[in-house]
C-alpha cells in the first residue's frame, strides 16, 4: 500500500519504511517537536511507520505554517536517519578513541596507530 | 600496510613519496562526526575534537553514500581524510593523534576545580532590580561571612588538586567586607607555597566604595578587579539603583582610579543584559568603546529571577537577546573592519574551542559541567554551593545544589559525594537527548542549574531549553560569519590569539 505524506484536519502525517528508516533515527527527530506538537509514532502497516503531529493548543502554529513543518518533519527524517548512520558505523572507532583519551597507557599500543612518531621527533 | 609491518618498519612522519599512497582505492570508512544545516545552502560537518569543514548541503548525504570519489572529488575528499572525518583504514593511522587531541580538548578535568567564590558579604549599597541576593543593611554579623569560615574555606580551597587557584570576592558589595578581604589574602598569602599554589585574586565590586586605600592594598598584592558597568548612564543607572541615582558616575570614576593605580589591563567590566539593555544594543557598545575597553562581554539575561519556569515567555526573551546580541556582535566586528581591535568575550570563548585545539575554562559551556569540577561557591553563612546561579536560587529556598556547609563537610564529601556525582552526571552534553547528536557539542556545554531552574529538571528538554536555544544559534552564526566572509575569519581568529 502505498502511503502519502499529507495534513489531514490540522495534524501533519508523514510515513516511514521501517527498513529504511530506524527506530532512534524517528524517536531522535520526532523528539524535536515536543515543544510545539503532541508527537506519536504507530504502525500504518507491518512496513510503514506513521508518524504524527498534532499542534499543541499553546503553540499558536497558524495553518500556513503547518506546510512548512510537514517539510521540515520530512527533511529531518532523513538528517536523523543520516546521523543514525554515522553512529552505527562509527561507534566502536568512538569508543576505541575515547578509551584511548582517557587511558593510563594501556591502550596505546592495541590497536597502534600506523605512525609511532607522528610529530616527527625522531629522525629517520 | 598491515599493522604488524607498520610496527617493524618505524615511520616518522616525513613526507612519504606519492607511490606510499593509494591513489586507486575508492573505499573509505566514517569517522564519527556530526552535522547541522548552516542556511539553506550549507551544512557544517564537525568531528569529535571540534575540527570543522563548511560543505554544500547534501555533502553528507554523498558521504554517508559513499558517493564522493577520490579521483572525482580530490579536494573533498582530502578535506576530509586529513580532518578525520573519513579513514581508509577502519582504524584511522593516526587515532593515537586524535585521542590525544580528545584528551587535550577534555584535559580542564585534570586540573580539576579552579575557581573558589568567596561570598564575604551579602550587603550592598545598591538595589539592583534584577539581583536576588544583596541586603542593604548594617547588620555584618548577620550578612558577612565570618573569618572562622573564611578559614575553614581556605583550608577546602587548598586542598584542591589544581595549582593554580583563583580566590574571587563576591558580594553583595565584596568592598563592604574589605577587612575580611584583607584578613583573606594575607592568610593565603603564607599559605599557598606551602601547598604549592599559583593563586590569582579577583574582588568583584561595583566600584562605589572603592577607595586610594583599597587599591593601594590591591597593587601589592595583585589584585584584578572585575566591575560592571551596564552601559551608558541612561541603561545603567537604570539597572543600578542607588538612592542617589548615580551609580554610572560612581562607576567611572571607579575605573579611573583603578586604571591610574592598577594599571589598564587590571580592571575588566561586565554589563548584565536587561529588558531595558535589549533596547540599546549600539550604545552599550558604544559605552565601552569610549570607556577604553577593548573587549565586551554581552551576557544573556539571567534566569534566576520571577517567571523563571515560564518556557514561553523565556523563549521570546531568548529571541529578543539573539537579536540585541547580533546586532551587538556585527557593531563590534565593524570596529574591527575599521581597524581597531575590540573583541566580544561569549564569542571569543565559543571560537576559542573552535579554532584551537585547548579547551576552555568557562564554566557554563564545559562538559561535563564546569560547577563543581571548575567552581564552588562558599557563601556568606557557610553553606557551599556548586556555582554562583546555585546560591541565587538558594535564595529563592531552592536548595538543591547546595552541596554541604563549611562546618560540617569534608573535602571528599564535598567534591566527590552524591549531590557533586548526581549533578554532574546530569551535566554531560555527550549523553544528554538533543546533545548527543548535535554538531556543535563540543563547542557547547551542559548545564543542569540553569536546566533546574528553567525547566525544573537537571537533564533538561532541549527543544524548550533557552540555554540550547541560544548557544545553538550564537555557534551557527559565528561559523556562519567565518564562512561567509573571511574578514571576519580572520578577526576572529585575532580575538583568540594571546594578547600580551
Amino acid at each position: 500500500m502505498i502511503h502519502i505524506n499529507q495534513i489531514k484536519d490540522g495534524e501533519i502525517l508523514v510515513f516511514a519504511n521501517t527498513v529504511l528508516f530506524s527506530k532512534d533515527a524517528i524517536f531522535k527527530c520526532l523528539y524535536w517537536y515536543g515543544d510545539k506538537f503532541h508527537t506519536n509514532v504507530s504502525f500504518a502497516d507491518s512496513e510503514t511507520y506513521c508518524l504524527s503531529l498534532k499542534p499543541l493548543s499553546n503553540a499558536s502554529i497558524k495553518q500556513d505554517e503547518i506546510n512548512l513543518y510537514l517539510q521540515k518533519l520530512e527533511r529531518d527524517l532523513i538528517d536523523f536517519q543520516l546521523r543514525d548512520t554515522i553512529v552505527r558505523e562509527t561507534h566502536n572507532v568512538r569508543d576505541l578513541l575515547v578509551a584511548k583519551a582517557f587511558s593510563n597507557g594501556e591502550f596505546d599500543e592495541d590497536p597502534i596507530g600506523l605512525i609511532s612518531d607522528p610529530v616527527g621527533f625522531v629522525p629517520l | 600496510m598491515s599493522i604488524i609491518e607498520a610496527k617493524s618498519v618505524k615511520k616518522s612522519r616525513k613526507f612519504s613519496e606519492l607511490e606510499f599512497f593509494d591513489n586507486n582505492s575508492e573505499q573509505y570508512f566514517l569517522l564519527p562526526f556530526k552535522f547541522h544545516r548552516l542556511n539553506t545552502n550549507k551544512e557544517v560537518l564537525v568531528n569529535e575534537v571540534g575540527d570543522l569543514l563548511v560543505l554544500p548541503t547534501g555533502t553528507v548525504s554523498r558521504i554517508v553514500n559513499r558517493q564522493i570519489s577520490k579521483s572525482l572529488d580530490f579536494e573533498l575528499y582530502g578535506d576530509l581524510l586529513a580532518n578525520f572525518f573519513i579513514a581508509e583504514t577502519q582504524i584511522p593511522p593516526l587515532i593515537d593523534v586524535l585521542a590525544t587531541r580528545y584528551r587535550t580538548k577534555k584535559s580542564f578535568l585534570d586540573r580539576f576545580t579552579a575557581l573558589h567564590i568567596f561570598v564575604v558579604s551579602l550587603r550592598c549599597e545598591h538595589t539592583c532590580h534584577y539581583c536576588q541576593v544583596s541586603r542593604v543593611t548594617q547588620d555584618k554579623g548577620k550578612f558577612d561571612m565570618s573569618w572562622e569560615h573564611i578559614d575553614k574555606g581556605i583550608n577546602l580551597m587548598m586542598q584542591s588538586p589544581n595549582e593554580y587557584i583563583t580566590m574571587e570576592f563576591q558580594g553583595g558589595e565584596a568592598l563592604l567586607a574589605f577587612e575580611s578581604i584583607v584578613y583573606a589574602v594575607t592568610k593565603v598569602k603564607n599559605l599557598a607555597p606551602k601547598f604549592n599554589k599559583k593563586m590569582n585574586y579577583v574582588i568583584c565590586t561595583n566600584l562605589a566604595v572603592m577607595t586610594k586605600e583599597i587599591l593601594d592594598f590591591c597593587k601589592i598584592h595583585n589584585i584584578l578587579i572585575s566591575s560592571s558597568l551596564d552601559g551608558p548612564d541612561y541603561v545603567h543607572n537604570q539597572n543600578r539603583h542607588r538612592p542617589e541615582k548615580n551609580s554610572y558616575e560612581l562607576t567611572i570614576q571607579g575605573i579611573e582610579l583603578t586604571r591610574e593605580i592598577l594599571g589598564r589591563d587590571r580592571v575588566s567590566a561586565l554589563m548584565t543584559t536587561t529588558n531595558l539593555s535589549l533596547e540599546h544594543p549600539i550604545e552599550i557598545v558604544e559605552e565601552y568603546y569610549r570607556q577604553g575597553f577593548r573587549s565586551i562581554f554581552l551576557r544573556p539575561i539571567s534566569p534566576y529571577g520571577f517567571a523563571v519556569r515560564n518556557e514561553r515567555k523565556n523563549k521570546y526573551e531568548t529571541e529578543k537577546f539573539l537579536n540585541f546580541y547580533k546586532t551587538a556582535l556585527n557593531h563590534i566586528i565593524q570596529y574591527n573592519l575599521n581597524g581597531e581591535y575590540f573583541s566580544e568575550d561569549y564569542a571569543t570563548i565559543i571560537l576559542r574551542k573552535i579554532l584551537t585545539p585547548f579547551p576552555v575554562g568557562y564554566v557554563d559551556l564545559n562538559s561535563p559541567t564546569g560547577s563543581i569540577t571548575n567552581v564552588i561557591v562558599f557563601n556568606y553563612d557557610g553553606a557551599i554551593y556548586a556555582s554562583d546561579e546555585s546560591r541565587m536560587l538558594a535564595e529563592m529556598k531552592d536548595y538543591t545544589f547546595k552541596l554541604g556547609h563549611l562546618n560540617t563537610h569534608t573535602y571528599q564529601e564535598i567534591f566527590y559525594g552524591e549531590q557533586a556525582q548526581k549533578i554532574v552526571e546530569c551535566g554531560i552534553n555527550e549523553s544528554l537527548p538533543g546533545c548527543a547528536d548535535c554538531a556543535f557539542q563540543t563547542y557547547c556545554g551542559a548545564d543542569p542549574i540553569h536546566n533546574h531552574a528553567t525547566q525544573g529538571d537537571m537533564f533538561g528538554y532541549r527543544p524548550t531549553s533557552t540555554f540550547c536555544q541560544k548557544n545553538m544559534e550564537i555557534i551557527r552564526y559565528l561559523i556562519e560569519l567565518m564562512d561567509s566572509d573571511k574578514r571576519i575569519a580572520k578577526i576572529f581568529e585575532s580575538w583568540v590569539k594571546p594578547r600580551h
